[in-house]
């Protein structure tokens, strides 16, 4: 008997099979992940996946948010402070990001000027060099630029690095930006001037509506992007971060790990978050196709 | 196509002159001011305004250092008010484990008791101190190199002496001689005399000793009980030279051939300095020629060295994968729940076992920290044993520094004109850090050994140590906060006579070398010594590509002077 093979319709054992397949792929992740978070909740690190390891507190959280490094002793660190600013850096990389994209990825697909394929040309070769390559000239820069008042660096120094971290996101968001741009119809764009619309008013109450999941998209990535950033933000600010904290004490051998477990954990929350938030958005983005 | 690349040559040629351009303003700021103190007064020929009532003439920029504490500090607290300065701030960036919060709480003692001076005499300025802690001293020395020059680091760097040679090279911390020289006599010959040695770099001074070590050989007295090994005379055979690093492995055999213990013997893992080349010291080696300001790699000793390391790991008695070795999981439960009968250790593990759970109770299966009296049941200590008989036993230092930065007092008002005025508080400030007590404070809850004798007698005061336990002593409501639970944990007769017994070690202390090249040296030892266990290189084979790693890299060839051969017909045991 012939079997009618329609192309949306996968066979159950290969579906299974692939399941299996992405699941196993997953698991060292979800592992290590699952492992991080219960061993923030333990008294010792059950990493060894021994579960005897696993003896369960709360105290590590307790002990993270008095700014403690270990049960005894220890110089109080301002925990709350550090995700603040790790907060501060990531929106500010999410906003800058956005505004610069936003507006050279409507350029770049919408209005016809010299130069434009190679500038975009440009713009994908900026994005393969990789942000250590970089620090050196960016290091020498914020050296000259840094005003001499400490409390004024201070502040500079925040707005450098999200400057400088937004400057390694922006020409990928670009391209990203540019496709939802070139997705959407140019009747509608037309339309509009037609009504009489500027072509800023186009752009801010047509154009911008019309690729929110893309606006969505490249704030999530510049988000996470500056809230995972470790170099930069190392080298450039003056305050710490979620980062630099975990770093700065995680690599000696009296580190009390189970404490810079809950650090991680808590480092971790904002993107495990945004993930299932936005798993759907993310989906549409990667597929690179809006809603109509 | 020709034209494209003609285009792309001239975009790219015109980034790499604009890159010129900024490279090259970015250089020509201002460098950094090496700053040497004066010791001649700076008369300054600008006028400010002038909050005394009593006179017109221009108030001091500077005052003299005297070596009189009281006098000096009085003098600086009246020159600054004179200066219309009521408030001096200052940060503190230090770094180590959790109960040597002292090197922060040190500093904020002294302003506290300067703050005092000041009050009773009447003097309206107030200093405040902030703190930046990491973990990790390597790191922090990271950051200080970063942050110095955009002057975002702290006035007070409390860090290894290793880093003293290259931070004042880069004139990023006080030349401090003169005043160091002042105080010589009221302060600092107090000082133990083989810790000012990692202070000075060629004739000057750059550091103040904060706090050191002594790094013993622990060995378990229930796994030498067991083979039958009486150990009362055992820590003057090791001063004496008598019992060497071949009865180790002996003793380390037996307890495993018998069952007593799984390991014979435990060390430290991951950089080989400072611990791992106390072998060399041990074998008679030297890895520093003082005279040619030059690395030595000492053949003979480190042949040596890698051969005992590889015999021990191929017979079974060190673990072959020690080098990365979990601290918490591995090395300290193995110690401290005795399945090895030699530990090579740092002073500080005393109160470390007993802050940390790394021992299983076998009646409760609960993780815990050691009681003061098991450490004392079960752990008997000696020097580092010579390594053959007729040589010397040794024990390795690493003393922390206070060391000043050379911007030190920057975030202060009218910096330029009161710099020396500043930096001459920091160096006071640091003076009285170093008081007896705020130094016995520090070794006793830490489990480092004083680095001045006043301390150490403190160390034998019992009224004292009694007076630290139920904190009667008259210190910071800060400090007392900050120190009450580790003191609550660790200050106890028997850690207190530890630390006075282990004093003496410092008499046999080494060094590493205080060379900018050393940390390069010691990193290709560390991966040798870990291919060396693991049975990937013989010793020769490790002393070989010890050889090639160094002629590889120009700058290290040029440090590192090799002597030597590799001794024929050596045996070990």
């Amino acid at each position: 008997m012939m079997q009618l093979w329609d192309v949306e319709v996968k066979s159950r054992k290969i579906e299974i099979v692939l399941i299996l397949a992405v699941f196993l792929a997953s698991l060292p992740l979800i592992l290590n992940y699952g492992l991080l978070i219960l061993s923030s909740f333990s008294t010792e690190m059950v990493t060894n996946l021994d579960p005897t390891s696993f003896r369960p507190t709360i105290d590590n959280w307790i002990l993270l948010f008095e700014g403690r490094l270990s049960v005894t002793g220890g110089v109080r660190e301002d925990v709350v402070r550090y995700t603040i600013n790790t907060a501060i850096v990531a929106l500010g990389v999410a906003g800058v990001v956005v505004l610069v994209s936003v507006m050279a990825g409507y350029a770049m697909s919408r209005m016809n000027f010299k130069g434009r394929s190679l500038i975009m040309q440009m713009i994908l070769l900026l994005h393969a060099f990789p942000g250590v390559a970089l620090i050196i000239a960016v290091y020498l820069i914020f050296r000259a630029t840094l005003p001499s008042d400490i409390e004024l660096a201070r502040i500079y120094s925040f707005a450098y690095v999200i400057v400088a971290r937004a400057a390694l996101e922006i020409p990928m968001s670009i391209w990203l930006i540019k496709g939802f741009f070139d997705r959407v119809p140019w009747e509608v764009e037309w339309a509009a001037i037609i009504d009489g619309a500027s072509r800023l008013r186009v752009w801010r109450e047509v154009m911008l509506p019309m690729v929110k999941p893309g606006i969505a998209a490249i704030a999530i990535f510049a988000f996470l992007a500056g809230w995972e950033d470790l170099i930069y933000v190392r080298t450039f600010l003056f305050d710490r971060t979620l980062a630099t904290y975990i770093e700065s004490n995680i690599n000696v051998e009296f580190a009390y790990m189970p404490l810079l477990a809950a650090a991680g954990t808590l480092y971790l929350l904002p993107t495990i978050l945004f993930f299932i938030l936005t798993q759907r958005l993310l989906l549409e983005t990667s597929t690179g196709g809006i809603k109509g | 196509m020709a034209g494209n690349t003609t285009k792309y040559a001239i975009i790219g040629i015109i980034i790499i002159i604009i890159i010129a351009i900024g490279a090259y303003y970015a250089t020509q700021k201002p460098a950094q001011t090496t700053t040497t103190p004066t010791t001649t007064s700076s008369p300054s020929p600008t006028t400010t305004s002038s909050p005394s009532p009593t006179t017109t003439t221009a108030p001091p920029k500077t005052v003299e250092l005297t070596g009189d504490f009281n006098k000096d500090i009085i003098a600086v607290g009246k020159a600054l008010e004179a200066n219309g300065i009521s408030e001096v701030k200052f940060t503190v960036w230090a770094a180590g484990d959790p109960n040597s919060v002292m090197r922060i709480y040190g500093i904020y003692e002294a302003a506290h008791r300067i703050n005092k001076i000041w009050a009773d005499n009447g003097i309206n300025v107030k200093i405040t101190v902030n703190k930046y802690w990491i973990s990790d001293f390597n790191q922090l020395y990271q950051e200080y190199l970063s942050k110095q020059p955009l002057g975002q680091a702290g006035d007070f760097f409390v860090d290894s002496y290793v880093f003293i040679g290259s931070l004042a090279k880069e004139g990023y911390i006080l030349d401090i001689t003169p005043w160091v020289n002042k105080y010589w006599d009221s302060v600092f010959s107090d000082f133990y005399k083989p810790l000012w040695q990692g202070m000075k770099v060629g004739d000057k001074y750059y550091g103040i000793p904060q706090d050191t070590e002594a790094r013993p050989l622990y060995i378990r007295k229930d796994v030498a009980k067991c083979i039958g090994w009486d150990l009362s005379n055992v820590a003057d055979l090791v001063k004496e030279g008598k019992f060497t690093w071949k009865d180790v492995y002996e003793k380390a055999k037996e307890a495993v051939s018998k069952g007593c213990s799984e390991w014979g013997l435990i060390h430290r893992k991951g950089s080989a300095h400072p611990d791992l080349i106390q072998f060399i010291y041990a074998f008679g080696g030297k890895l520093y020629d003082p005279e040619k300001d030059k690395l030595v790699l000492d053949v003979p000793a480190v042949y040596k060295w890698l051969y005992v390391e590889w015999k021990f790991a191929q017979d079974g008695l060190l673990p072959k994968d020690i080098m990365s070795w979990d601290w918490a999981k591995q090395i300290h439960p193995t110690i401290v729940e005795g399945k090895t009968l030699f530990d090579i250790g740092g002073t500080w593990y005393w109160t470390e076992w007993q802050t940390k759970d790394y021992y299983t109770d076998p009646n409760t299966g609960e993780k815990r920290g050691l009681k003061p009296e098991e450490v004392k049941e079960w752990f008997y200590y000696t020097l580092f044993p010579a390594g053959e008989e007729g040589l010397k036993p040794v024990t390795l230092s690493q003393p922390f520094a206070w060391m000043i930065n050379s911007r030190a007092g920057e975030q202060n008002p009218k910096y330029d004109e009161l710099k020396d005025l500043y930096h001459k508080l920091a160096f006071l400030i640091v003076v009285k850090a170093s008081d007896p007590d705020i130094n016995a404070i520090h070794s006793v809850i830490s489990a480092h050994v004083p680095v001045r004798k006043k301390a150490t007698e403190l160390l034998y005061d019992k009224d004292w140590i009694n007076k630290l336990v139920n904190l009667q002593l008259d210190l910071a409501p800060e400090v007392k906060d900050n120190i009450k639970d580790i003191v609550a944990t660790t200050v106890n007769e028997i850690n207190v006579e530890f630390l006075a017994n282990v004093s003496y070690m410092l008499d046999y202390t080494h060094m590493a070398p205080n060379h900018p090249k050393y940390p390069a040296l010691a990193d290709i030892f560390a991966e040798t010594v870990d291919q060396v266990l693991r049975g990937q290189m013989t010793p020769e084979e490790a002393v070989q590509h010890i050889i090639s790693r160094i002629q590889a890299d120009p700058e290290l060839s040029q440090a590192v002077e090799i002597v030597g051969e590799i001794p024929g017909g050596w045996q070990f045991p």
